[in-house]
Order: C-alpha cells, then sequence, then structure tokens
C-alpha cells in the first residue's frame, strides 16, 4: 500500500518538515488515547516537551512560508483574508469535533452504567446546562479534555492574520512575541474560560513557539546553518542534557517515586514545568531537538524517499484533514480502548488508527492533485499557491 | 505400573501447587497490591505517635472519603483504616476525623485544613485529591500549587510532626478515557515529592487490581456493587494501612 502513496508526496519541499509534521500527528492521535501502550513511547515519555510543541513549531513553519508568500504576491489584505478563511475552517473542525465529544462521553456513560463511586464524575456539563454549554463551548471558553489544540490553533492564527505585515522585519516579529510571552508569564495573562476551567494551551503564550516556527520557515536556510552552525561538542552536552530529561521524566515524573528520593528542591523545580503557559524548559527541548535534527537528518537523506517517512510525510502534507481524522478517530479508539484494554484491541486501535489516518492523507492528496491538474488545464484559472498551514 | 503411578503423583503434586494460590487465595499483605506502591517515605511524626500508643489521622477528600458507594460511612476505607491498624497494632488508641466530600477540589480541602487543621493536631494527615480536578479540567498546575504550600503549611504547623500523605483518584476506565487523569497524578506525584508528602497511589493499586481480576468495581454486575464497593474500601484500607506502617516503621532506615 505505501509503495502506491508514494507518487502522491508533494516533492520540491523540505520533506524532513513534513515528515516530522506526520510523525507529530501520529503520536497526538496515540497520546488521545489514555490506555494506549504506544503512549508509553511518545515523545512526551522522554522529553519536557511533547507532540503538540512540535505540531505548534512546525504549523508556524508553514504558515510562514505559505501565507508569507501570499503576502508578498498581492498585499497584506488577500494574506490576511486567507488565514482567516482557514481560522474559519478550523472553527467549523473545533465545533465538529466538540459534537462528536459530547457524543462519546454520553456514549460511554451510558455503556458503563455509571457505577456509583463515579458519581462525582459530572464530565458532561450538558445534563446540567445544556444551552450554557453550547454557548460557552462557541465562544471557546468551555474546553473538554482532549479537545485543546484547535483552539489554541484559532487563536495563535488569528493573531498571525493581523500580525502578517511584520513577516517582513522577522526580528520584529519575534522581539513582538518574545515581549507577549514574557508579560503572558509574568503576569498570568489568560484567555477567559468557563467554570473555573482553563485553558489547556494559553495561545498568548504558545504564539512564541509559532511565531518561531514562521521565522525558520523563512529564514535563508544557509544563513540559518550559519547562525546556529554544527558543533559536535554542544551537540554532545545538548544529548546529555536530553537524556537527563528522558531519565528524570521516566523515574519521578512518569514513574513510581517509591523507593528514590529525589531532593525536593529538583522535584519542585519539575513540578512547575507547565505546559499551559509553554514553560521554558519545553521550549528549550523543542527547540533544541530541532537544531539536532536539523543538523543530524540532512534534507537528501535516503531514508526520507523510503516507504516509512513517505507514509508520515503524505500525513505532514495534509496536517488539518490528518489532525482532524486523528482526534475523531481517537474517540473511538478510547471507546475501545475503554471496553477492552487487551492486547489484541490495542494492536486493532493502533493499526486501525494509522491506517486511517493514512488513508485521509492520501485521499487529500489525490484530490489536491486533481484540483491542481483542472486548474493547469483552464488558462483562465489564477494559479494559486497551494496552503497547507 | 509402579513407575507410572509415581509419575501420576508428580503430575498431580505439580498441578497442585501450580494451583494452589488459586485456591488458597494465599495473596500478599494489602489484598496483594503490588509491593511498590506499599512503599513509603519515612513518616517522623506517624512513627512517633505510634510509639507513644496514641494517633491523630485527618481524612481530607473527595466522595469516596464519605460513602463512594459503599453500605454505610462506617464501611468506606478512612474507617476501616482506623480499625485494621488498631487491630494491626495492639494498644494503640486511633482518631479518625474526616473532612470534605462530593466534589470538593484542592482549594476546598486546603480551607478545611486551615480551619480544622489547628484545633485537631493530627499527627498524619491523609489527602485524597485529584478526581474533582481532571473530571471538570480544572488546572492541574494550580492543583500542584496548592498541594505544595498546602503541605509546607500543614507540616509547618507541628514542626515537621505532622506527616502528608497524597491519595490519587480511583481507577477508572471510564475517567481515564474521558479525562487527562495522567496529567494530574504526574503533578500529584511531582508535587508530594516536592513538598516532603508521601505518594499513595490508589489508582496503580486499583488498576492491579482491575487488570487481574481481583476487584473491578467498574465491571462489576450492578447487584454486586454494594458489596464489591465495601470489599473494594476494605482492601484500600488494607493496602493503605501497609503503606503507613511502612513508613512509620522505628528502625533505622
Amino acid at each position: 500500500m505505501a509503495i502506491s502513496l508514494i507518487p502522491l508526496v508533494r516533492p520540491g519541499r523540505d520533506l524532513r518538515v513534513d515528515f516530522l509534521r506526520g510523525l507529530a500527528l501520529w503520536f497526538i492521535f496515540i497520546d488521545h488515547t489514555p490506555g494506549n501502550l504506544l503512549g508509553l513511547a511518545t515523545l512526551r515519555n522522554v522529553a519536557f516537551c511533547d507532540a503538540t510543541e512540535a505540531f505548534v513549531l512546525l504549523a508556524g513553519f508553514a504558515a510562514g512560508i505559505a501565507y508569507g508568500r501570499i503576502m508578498e504576491r498581492e498585499g497584506w489584505l488577500q494574506a490576511a483574508g486567507r488565514v482567516m478563511g482557514r481560522v474559519g475552517t478550523l472553527y467549523v473542525a473545533h465545533i465538529f469535533l466538540f459534537v462528536v465529544f459530547t457524543a462519546q462521553v454520553g456514549f460511554s456513560a451510558a455503556a458503563l452504567d455509571q457505577a456509583a463511586y463515579l458519581d462525582e464524575l459530572a464530565l458532561d456539563p450538558f445534563t446540567q446546562e445544556p444551552y450554557r454549554a453550547l454557548l460557552e463551548a462557541l465562544l471557546l471558553r468551555y474546553q473538554p479534555a482532549f479537545l485543546d489544540i484547535l483552539p489554541l490553533y484559532i487563536v495563535v492564527l488569528a493573531l498571525f492574520a493581523v500580525t502578517l505585515p511584520m513577516i517582513r522585519r522577522p526580528i520584529w516579529m519575534l522581539a513582538g512575541a518574545s515581549v507577549l510571552y514574557v508579560v503572558t508569564r509574568s503576569f498570568e495573562l489568560e484567555p477567559p474560560a468557563w467554570n473555573g476551567q482553563s485553558w489547556s494551551f494559553n495561545p498568548f503564550a504558545w504564539q512564541l513557539l509559532f511565531v518561531i516556527g514562521i521565522w525558520l520557515g523563512r529564514a535563508d536556510p544557509v544563513k540559518l546553518s550559519q547562525h546556529f552552525p554544527w558543533n559536535r561538542w554542544i551537540a554532545l552536552l545538548l544529548v546529555v542534557l536530553l537524556i537527563v530529561a528522558a531519565a528524570l521524566l521516566n523515574f519521578f515524573w512518569h514513574g513510581a517515586t517509591s523507593g528514590i528520593e529525589m531532593p525536593e528542591r529538583l522535584s519542585g523545580w519539575m513540578a512547575s514545568i507547565d505546559k499551559t503557559s509553554l514553560h521554558p524548559a519545553r521550549l528549550a527541548s523543542v527547540l533544541i531537538m530541532c537544531w539536532l535534527i536539523s543538523h543530524l537528518l540532512p534534507p537528501g537523506a535516503a531514508f526520507l524517499f523510503g516507504r516509512t517517512a513517505g507514509s508520515f510525510i503524505l500525513m505532514g502534507q495534509h496536517s488539518l484533514p490528518v489532525f482532524c481524522a486523528g482526534i475523531f478517530l481517537s474517540f473511538l479508539g478510547r471507546v475501545a480502548i475503554e471496553m477492552s484494554d487487551s492486547l489484541l484491541m490495542q494492536v486493532l486501535v493502533n493499526v486501525a488508527g494509522l491506517a486511517a489516518m493514512l488513508g485521509v492523507g492520501a485521499v487529500s492528496a489525490w484530490y489536491d492533485d486533481g484540483g491542481r491538474r483542472k486548474a493547469q488545464a483552464l488558462p483562465t484559472a489564477g494559479q494559486k499557491p497551494k496552503v497547507d498551514a | 505400573m509402579k513407575g507410572r503411578s509415581l509419575w501420576m503423583t508428580a503430575v498431580a503434586l505439580a498441578a497442585g501447587i501450580g494451583l494452589w494460590p488459586l485456591g488458597l487465595r494465599a495473596e500478599g499483605p494489602g489484598c496483594g497490591a503490588p509491593a511498590e506502591y506499599l512503599v513509603s517515605g519515612p513518616l517522623p511524626g506517624t512513627s512517633a505517635a505510634l510509639a507513644r500508643g496514641n494517633l491523630r489521622v485527618m481524612v481530607v477528600g473527595s466522595a469516596s472519603t464519605q460513602a463512594g458507594g459503599t453500605s454505610s460511612p462506617s464501611a468506606t476505607w478512612p474507617q476501616r483504616f482506623v480499625r485494621i491498624l488498631s487491630a494491626r497494632t495492639p494498644g494503640l488508641n486511633v482518631e479518625v476525623q474526616t473532612f470534605g466530600g462530593r466534589g470538593t477540589t484542592a482549594a476546598d480541602h486546603s480551607r478545611l485544613m486551615a480551619e480544622h487543621g489547628p484545633g485537631l493536631r493530627p499527627h498524619l494527615v491523609i489527602w485524597q485529591l485529584g478526581t474533582v480536578e481532571a473530571a471538570r479540567g480544572l488546572s492541574a498546575d494550580d492543583m500542584a500549587d496548592m498541594v505544595q504550600e498546602t503541605t509546607s503549611r500543614v507540616r509547618a504547623a507541628r514542626g515537621e510532626r505532622t506527616d502528608m500523605v497524597l491519595m490519587d483518584p480511583q481507577f477508572s476506565r471510564f475517567l481515564r478515557a474521558n479525562a487527562d487523569v495522567e496529567s494530574y497524578r504526574d503533578k500529584l506525584r511531582l508535587a508530594a515529592a516536592a513538598s516532603g508528602a508521601q505518594f499513595f497511589s490508589r489508582w496503580s493499586i486499583m488498576k492491579f487490581w482491575a487488570e487481574n481480576e481481583r476487584l473491578d468495581l467498574e465491571r462489576a454486575p450492578r447487584s454486586l456493587r454494594v458489596t464489591i464497593a465495601d470489599e473494594l474500601h476494605d482492601c484500600l484500607a488494607r493496602a493503605l494501612v501497609e503503606f503507613i506502617l511502612d513508613g512509620a516503621r522505628p528502625a533505622p532506615r
């Protein structure tokens, strides 16, 4: 199957970015199905950051290239219009997934016949305040568990539409984003939320990662590698740091604490690493990995042209439909694993999940490909650059 | 013929040895909970109180501390904990007071401890939390901050002679599927380590029981639920007693 998918991969881009994006999408699917044994092998188990950081950074990278080009050719209004069009698509996708989530929780609760000790798990505010919950969901002020990445993406992209002209002054854009990040963290700024909840990912902090992505996407790769040249010793030091982080995470963060006592100060520091407002340790982790991978995996690596990488590249090139499909599939996976967490079910959920995500990627590629050919056949149709950010 | 009967005896003996644990239910302490979850760090306040023969325990938490589907409030794990601990340590007088209730959060618990702690002067505080936060999607970071602040305050009040034990949510496939429980448990574990509290992983122990078909409240038929809830609370209390006694061992550690 994978062989026939390779021709669908769009050439002429940095395939590493698409590959990593595809991998991040797969990890997001896995991490969104708690109880999934593969969840023990994703990024979050070995680094302070997880697939969300990679996803946002690479989304910025792709957005910088695609919308930057439109901005240069057609101006702010056109480019901002396209960005907002994408924001609209993301919003509709989010509301659709919200409806699916609500149905899934209802199904789970009914299937389980709610044991008495679960009575405080009022996971479904629809039972108490159905109209209010719907309104708050539309306002993004109510975000159920596992439906938190799209709201972040929506706000960050909308901010990007406003700040697009700054793309010509990347240093100013970075500086502005850094200031907003620092102010957000220092004064605990946060978009409003309902019912004492908080945003899982504070967009005012996370925008920095997106902007770094934009900047990396727009930068001249040659200049970039001159600015951040390869140094074997720094690389070695960073690899050691990552290994220490992985050990800390596995011994103390995710693992049992019994037996080994960690110094209180160290655990205090680790407890302070928040995901909500993108703690600097998380930011540093993802950037360190980005630097290491960009040097260790050359753009022309034979691996990228193989079958396995090709499948992930295909998913990464059609990230929005594959992301939404992944979240949707994770709902089904959760119901399945809730019913049985046997090894057979684990294998079934993961094989079916990955195959379906790959299928969505392939169908999107095929659809785009058809569209492009049609556009070429009609000389009057304006050639618009393909946007997938 | 003789050789054959010897052979049969050997087979029967081997089968008998193999089946023996099933027949006699010779399970380990704490209803067979994995030993690694019954190991606690030092609990000096409790240790000293046990030596004096008088232990004051404050239990703070949400629904399971009050009823949690058991047949009566006296069947809950805090009450059973007192009875089992008293039986295990003859001559010990244990007093327990329970605070909190259904739907209460870490912030509520912190207020309750500030209000009732000074009057009660407990040697041991057992703080059960995390379920409500996870179910409602409240901030895990705020919960961790609250745990660290409160633990430091409670421990400082009696000059480090009050021990704090945190207890995480009950294992539930439903909760796991519909809320991001792992993030909350990770934060609880770190907050405990950061503030000198001990961490009793009810989730891991109950997950072990559920996966090994020892005790599975969530999959119990409706008619057996109260009976199984009672047994679950009994086993939780037994495991907790093992955990506390491990932390309170007077021997040099």
